[in-house]
Formats: structure tokens, sequence, C-alpha cells
């Protein structure tokens, strides 16, 4: 061994600058994810994070269906193929045939994918009693939260290329939430081979699925490596060899990128962004993330019960000036709740138009010709669509004082800060949401309805139940371009009774070299290699 | 020698003794569950946990839950990680390679080069290059690591791009890891691009042990140049020089065997110095070894890898202090009877 480690030490000096030509050939198919954190498991349905989703979902597993953002509808995956019958409370499935699951050291597979699989991805989160019901945790966060895991009866097997889901009532969000990147699909044959070896746990942490790549092997901390799946069902990935590697610091995430260490960065520093695009090495990608970041009035507390107070306040705040200052113009201003990537969206003039003079016009109006004083709560956490609650709260503040309204800033510790937030302390906040999924729902029900006014997540205390009543009628509706219309229903609703004020929709950014292709940003979920190729080979 | 080898092997056991009392303690003195802290395992998981209170003596005082902590350790039972709830132990080996790796490479730069530094700058004494080692070396040693790294990195791989910014190796190589070291691994792997993959290796190495092994290179240079002036003004040198002896034997049959012995007093030192400065390195260069290990796991509250890594990296330390005084014992017999005679 120390004769080894001599002859290293004096080859040290030797090679150690020249250039490395005989590396290009494992550089050709070969691409480097330099990725934020570790993933919390190898199984999305087990929690909500991103960074899980994005090491999971698009590489190691596929879903019944997906959600092609540009076509804006559901396209076939596992399954070819469904139709609603008995008033969309039953959705019949026809799977995909000869989808073969991934052969590693842990697992060889004797069958294809069939029924069992679906019935055992879903009923591993929907039936407590079920034997991997409790293993790793036993929370299904998305499941829960998306309320699937209430409105899935049963999963029922017709024949072994053929399964109906029955629900306890109709929900145009149902399919919406089978394309998302959590309602993934599992091998059964697997996960019974494990319950013989007595190590459930492992299916989480070896897993095994039908996507475009293989897990191979996770060191924490440092590297997720994976290869591609030799018989994939759909068009083999280009890219042979991925690797994930783990750079939390995002600093050092950029200098990677620049030395070619790295191929694709997500969450790249958004300062630095504008220097990045010049360079011609760097692509930088961005899409609009489903998020909007919003100021919520406390309807419970006058002055702000006075629905001409709250209009004339949206009209006292400079919104693009707020894009450009805080977001460094990396967002779009919010004209209503749904992002631009809804399908739901249509495009409308800017709402309340920053208007300082009819804002005092509606204050004199309400009966508050001098103004009066409030408080703006400044959320203490940077989110995606807030970088900075407290600088935006400074804007609002002089933008406010030009209509004679004071505003001081308030701002507790995260935790302390939503707890009082729930027990309604607050005259107003700034803060967000970011959607799960791709239905409009997912915009109103959580954040505007009675129901969430009375659980604290309706930040702005606001119920009508005239308001809650069109969010049924809008989620039963099954036609399309009804309910889109009717959504539109629900946008003007909210302008006119301005419960909140929509700020920005902030995008969603990732870097990548010049010679990688093919890696874009979904609007909704995680990233995704299956598309990934390296246009010309360049050496690093 | 016998008798001072007994007591040096003695001491080192009662240190490590004292170790394992204080990791121990340490258990109890974490937030949370003394056995859960030990362990790793949670008390939501009922089954393993009632096993793990029996098995651990936890039914019983405080002193049976110590005996069977010492056994479990002996057996290599460390617990598991709180996170990856994987054993301890296992994961150890390969982190120590990649350490060792790392701190034998810096450790042999250092001598290789601070010893002929040293010499060289005694001959020269007050001469220019003299005071232009000596100047540099002063310069270089008040430099923190944690600086010196990151100017590194922007000189080496993001300005000249001579070099990687951190890693062992490019990830797209897929070499087994097995001993950790990452250039013995590239040796008994048997894959097709061995050689660009060990060159692929150097390439990240050489930053990482530079930075490690200025801190004790200036040292070196220091303590060398101060022995060899001591030992040139000697009786037997001057009587050596008086008979008529060529420099060079005065300097190598002479000068050095007795210089050298401060220097591998302070070997042992200087590698726990080394030690230190390679947990700082190993975090900013993203090596796979002890250090990084034990900060991460800092950072993640999880209390038996920090226990592992605590008691790995103390007992290294210890033990190359003790083989390091043994050694400088056998070599130089007066040190022995000046020991002896206290």
């Amino acid at each position: 061994m120390l004769n080894k480690m001599m002859v290293a030490g004096s080859a040290l000096f030797i090679v150690a600058c020249g250039p490395i030509d005989e590396a290009s050939d494992v550089h050709h198919d070969g691409l480097v994810y330099c990725s934020e954190g570790n993933p919390e498991s190898f199984n999305p349905q087990l929690g909500t994070s991103g960074t899980t989703v994005d090491a999971t979902s698009a590489q190691l597993y596929d879903r019944l269906l997906d959600y092609d953002a540009k076509l804006q509808q559901f396209v076939p995956a596992l399954a070819r193929g469904w139709q609603a019958f008995d008033k969309g409370t039953r959705y019949r499935f026809d799977l995909r045939e000869n989808v073969q699951f991934h052969t590693t050291d842990w697992f060889t597979p004797s069958r294809s994918f069939n029924a069992k699989d679906v019935i055992f991805s879903f009923e591993r989160w929907l039936d407590k009693k079920h034997p991997y019901h409790d293993v790793n945790g036993g929370r299904y966060p998305f499941f829960r939260s998306s309320g699937l895991i209430n409105l899935i009866e049963r999963v029922e097997r017709v024949d072994d290329y053929t399964v109906d889901f029955h629900l306890k009532r109709s929900d145009s969000s149902f399919l919406a939430n089978l394309a998302t990147d959590f309602a993934v699909i599992l091998s059964e044959q697997y996960a019974t081979q494990l319950l013989h070896q007595k190590t459930p746990e492992q299916i989480d942490r070896f897993p095994v699925g039908t996507g475009p790549f293989e897990f191979e092997l996770f060191r924490k901390d440092f590297i997720i490596r994976y290869h591609a799946h030799e018989d994939y069902w759909r068009e083999q990935p280009e890219i042979k060899r991925l690797v994930y590697v783990i750079t939390p610091n995002a600093n050092k995430r950029m200098l990677k990128l620049l030395t070619g260490e790295c191929d694709v960065i997500p969450y790249p520093l958004i300062n630095e962004l504008s220097k990045l695009d010049h360079d011609a090495e760097i692509k930088v990608g961005s899409s609009v993330s489903p998020n909007i970041s919003f100021w919520a009035f406390n309807t419970q507390q006058p002055p702000f019960d006075n629905v001409l107070v709250r209009q004339a306040l949206a009209h006292a705040i400079n919104r693009p000036a707020i894009i450009q200052t805080i977001y460094n113009g990396n967002a779009r201003l919010a004209t209503g709740m749904l992002p631009e990537t809804s399908w739901a969206y249509s495009p409308v003039q800017q709402t309340y138009p920053y208007d300082p003079a009819k804002a005092r016009a509606l204050l004199e109006q309400a009966g508050y010709p001098n103004g009066f004083s409030m408080s703006i709560w400044a959320m203490p956490v940077q989110r995606a669509y807030n970088p900075n609650a407290h600088r935006m709260a400074e804007l609002m503040q002089s933008d406010l004082a030009q209509v004679g309204v004071q505003v001081n800033i308030v701002s507790y510790e995260w935790n302390t800060f939503r707890q009082r937030l729930v027990a309604g302390e607050h005259d107003s906040v700034l803060i967000g949401w970011v959607a799960d999924n791709a239905d409009p729902d997912n915009f109103f029900r959580p954040i505007l309805s009675c129901a969430a006014a009375r659980s604290g997540n309706n930040r702005a205390l606001w119920c009508n139940p005239e308001f809650d009543q069109l969010l049924v009628d809008a989620i039963a509706e099954s036609d399309l371009d009804q309910r889109k219309h009717l959504y539109q229903f629900v946008e003007d609703m909210v302008m006119q009774h301005a419960p909140l004020v929509p700020i920005a929709n902030s995008l969603r950014f990732q870097a990548h070299r010049a010679d990688i292709e093919g890696v874009e940003l979904p609007p909704y979920g995680g990233i995704n290699f299956r598309y990934a190729r390296r246009v010309n080979d360049v050496p690093l | 020698m016998f008798r001072y080898s007994l007591r040096r092997m003695v001491l080192l056991l009662v240190t490590l003794w004292l170790l394992t009392l204080l990791i121990f303690a340490l258990n109890y003195w974490y937030p949370g569950d003394p056995l859960t802290n030990m362990t790793g395992i949670k008390f939501s998981d009922t089954l393993a946990y009632q096993q793990a209170l029996v098995a651990r003596g936890f039914d019983g005082s405080l002193l049976s839950q110590y005996f069977s902590f010492m056994a479990h350790l002996l057996q290599g039972d460390w617990g598991a990680s709180m996170v990856t709830e994987q054993p301890v132990f296992a994961e150890i080996k390969p982190l120590l390679g990649a350490t060792l790796e790392l701190g034998l490479l810096a450790m042999l730069l250092a001598i290789v080069l601070g010893i002929p530094l040293g010499v060289y700058a005694a001959i020269q004494q007050r001469g220019k290059l003299d005071r232009l080692i000596m100047g540099l070396s002063l310069s270089a040693y008040s430099i923190p690591v944690f600086w010196l790294a990151q100017l590194f990195i922007l000189l080496f791989a993001v300005k000249l791009g001579w070099s990687p910014i951190s890693g062992q190796i490019d990830p797209l190589y897929a070499i087994d890891i097995n001993t950790g070291s990452i250039l013995i691994d590239i040796w008994l792997s048997d894959s097709d691009y061995r050689i660009a993959a060990f060159t692929d290796a150097l390439n990240h190495l050489w930053v990482p042990v530079i930075v490690l092994s200025i801190m004790p290179l200036t040292m070196l240079i220091r303590i060398m140049r101060n022995a060899v002036l001591d030992v040139l003004q000697q009786n037997f040198i001057k009587a050596a020089r008086a008979r008529g002896l060529s420099d060079s034997t005065i300097m190598f049959r002479h000068t050095l065997p007795n210089a050298m012995q401060p220097v591998v007093r302070q070997l042992g030192l200087q590698f726990s110095v080394l030690m230190t400065n390679i947990i700082i390195t190993e975090v900013i260069f993203n090596w796979p070894g002890l250090g990084s290990w034990l900060v991460k796991s800092i950072y993640e509250r999880d209390f038996p890898v920090i226990q592992g890594g605590l008691l790995v990296l103390a007992s290294i330390i210890l033990l190359v202090n003790v083989m390091v005084d043994l050694v400088h014992a056998w070599r130089y017999p007066h040190i022995r009877k000046e020991i002896d005679a206290k």
C-alpha cells in the first residue's frame, strides 16, 4: 500500500496538469446533474419534496397518464386509454402490454407490467391495512392533501390489462392528480419478493420501476448513479449514464457549471443569472412555476371588511415596480390567481392598474379621506414565489404612504408567524401558494374557500358561500370548455371582492451547458432527462 | 525500550478507554433518548426498540449499560445512522480510506519538500534564499486553510482551468468503492478506462493535497532549519571540521541524523494539526472522507454517526502520536533515558 502511495505521489506532479483526451468517450453519452440536495427516499409517494421528485419520478418511474404542458392535455403513458363511467364516479384504464420493469442486482422481474402493479401502487397508500402501508413512515402527504386518499373508494382489477377506479363522487381533478409526479407505478412482484425476504423497507431505497433510467447506487451527500433502462417501452434515452452530484452550495453549483463539471444545475443564483445568460457556454431555461405570491387582507377586521378599502389598496401599490425590484424581472405580473401555464387561464388586461388618484377617491368613498394606519406581515423566509417579502413590504409601505395609509411591517419567526396568521392576528400579509397539480381548483379551494378559512389556510379569512358554490360547480363539470368558462367567473369574483391582491407568478430556473439539449423544465413536476442529449462531442 | 513501550501502550489504552467513557456519556448528554442516540433505532419502531433495550442492557444499571456498550463497540456494532439507517461501522471503511489517502499524501509531500528546504535554508543562513524561504513559510503558515482552499479553487479551477473544483473523480467514471482511496480503487478495478480514470483522479487530488500540506510543510521547514543550525554549532561538528572531513560528509553523516530528532518528535503533532485541517478541506472539496461525514452528521444531529466519527478520528490521532513516540524513542535512545530518569 505504501508503495502505491509513493508511486501515486510522484506521479501526481508529473501528470497533474496534462490534458485529458481519453476521457471524452465516457462524457459522450453521460450527463452530470448537480442537484441541490439528497432525496429523502427513492419513492415520490412518500413525500412532497421537490428534490426527491427531481431524483425519482421522471427517471425511475412512469405514471398511468402524463400531462403534456404544451398541448395542455393528458396523454397516455402506462395506460393506453381511459374512459369515465357512471357520471364520472368510475374510471376504466386500459393498460399497456409488454412494459418491462428494471432488471437490477436485487431484482429480476419474471413478468411484465400488469394490473397487479397498478393495484399494489395505489393500495399501498389507500388501504391502511396493506402490509406496505406503514413501511418507511406510512405518510403519503400528497395523496392526503390533494384529497385523493378520500376520493378513491377502491381500485379493481377487471382483467390483467384493465383496472377500474371507483370514486366516491365525481371529481374532475382526478386525472390531473393521477398525472402528477407522485402517482407512480411500483412493481408488485418486487414488493412480494421483499416481503418474503422480510426486508420490505428496501422497496423505497433500492427502487424498481418502469422508467427510462435504472437506479445503480446512492451515496448520501455525494452521488446518485443511474443508467439507461435497456428495455424501456418508449424511445430509449440517448443518455446512457446519468449521475446526480449532490451540491447544496449554490455558488459551487454555479462555478462547477462554468468549469464543465456539471452539465445541468437547478436553482442558479438569481442575481448571477444575467451574467450567465451572456456566456456562450451556458444556457438558462425558465418556466413559469405554478405558484402565486399575493397580499391577503384580513377581511374579518375593519377597515378591511369594506370592499372599497380593499380595492383602493389594490390600486395603490405599484406591482410592475415590485416585479422589477424583488424578482429582478424574473417573474410575471399576476393578472389573476391562475398562472399563464394553467389550461383554465384566459388572458386579461392588467387588473388593478397602479393608480394612486383612483385609490384616494375610493378611500374617500369608503369614508377614510385621511387614510388610516395598518400592518403588513412579511414572512421571514424565502420562497420561490417571494424571494424577499420584507423588502416587498417596504416598497409597498412607500406606495401606500402616497395615498395616506401608514404602514408598519411585522415579522416573526416562521412557525410563530404561521400560528399567529391562523389565529387571525394580522391586518394583511404577504404570502403565497405553490400548486401541486395542474388542476385550476388547486389555486382556489385551498386558499379562498370557507373550509380553508376555518382551517386557517385562508389568509384573508374570507368566506363567501356563493364563491364556494361556484367552486363546487366547477369541479363537478367534466366538459373542459365549460370548466374553463366557470373558472373565469371564479377569477372575476376574486377580482371584484379583492380578498387578496395577486402579485406575481415567479419563474423557475435551471441552467445547462450549451452542448446539452432536451432538458426542459416542465411547469408542473420535476426535471426529466428522458429527452436529454449531448449535441457535439465536446470534451470537458 | 520494552518498559518504555509498555508504558506508552498502557497510556494509549487508558486514553482510549477514557474516550469510550466520554462517548458513552455523550449519549446521555445529547438531547433525546439515550438508546436512540446510541443505536439509531427510533422509539416508533417498537419491536426493534424493545429488542435493543434488552440487548443494550437498558433494563439494568448504568454500569451494565456501559459494559454492553463496550461489548457492542468491540464487536463492530456501532449503531445505525438516524438519517440513512445504514450501519455506522460499515460506512466507516471507505470514508477512512479516502481521508487517509488525502492525509498521507499531504504529509508525504510536506516531508519530501519540507526537509530539504529546511536544510537548504540552514546552510544558506541569512542569505537571500534563506530569507525568501522563511518569509514565504511564515506567510503561508498564517493563511487559514479554508481561505487558502477557496483561493486555490478560484485560481486553479475557475481561472486557469487546470483542475476540477471538487470531488474525487469525474462522476461519469463508475469506479466501485472498495477501500475508499480512489487511486487504490482504480488500481483494483477492472474497467477499460483505468488509465483515464487514474489521470482524472490525480487531477482532482493535487489541489487538496497541496492545500493540506501547506501547514505541516511550513512548520517542517522551520523546525528543520533550526535543528540543523543547532547541530552545526555543536562541538562534534567543529571537531569533524577540524579533522578535515568534507562538507557533504559532515552534513549527511553527522548533521542530518542528529537534526532529524526534533523533527521526528514534531511529526505526531503535525499529524494532529493535519487531521483538524482535513475536516475543513474535505468539506470544501466535497471529499467523501470522515471529516465531511462528521460535519454533515453534526448538522443533521445524527448522533450515532457523530460518535463513530469522533471515535475513529480521535483514535487515529492517538495511535499516530503513540507510534511516532515509539519510533522516536527507538531511534534516539537518550530520549528514553531522559524520560526514565524522571
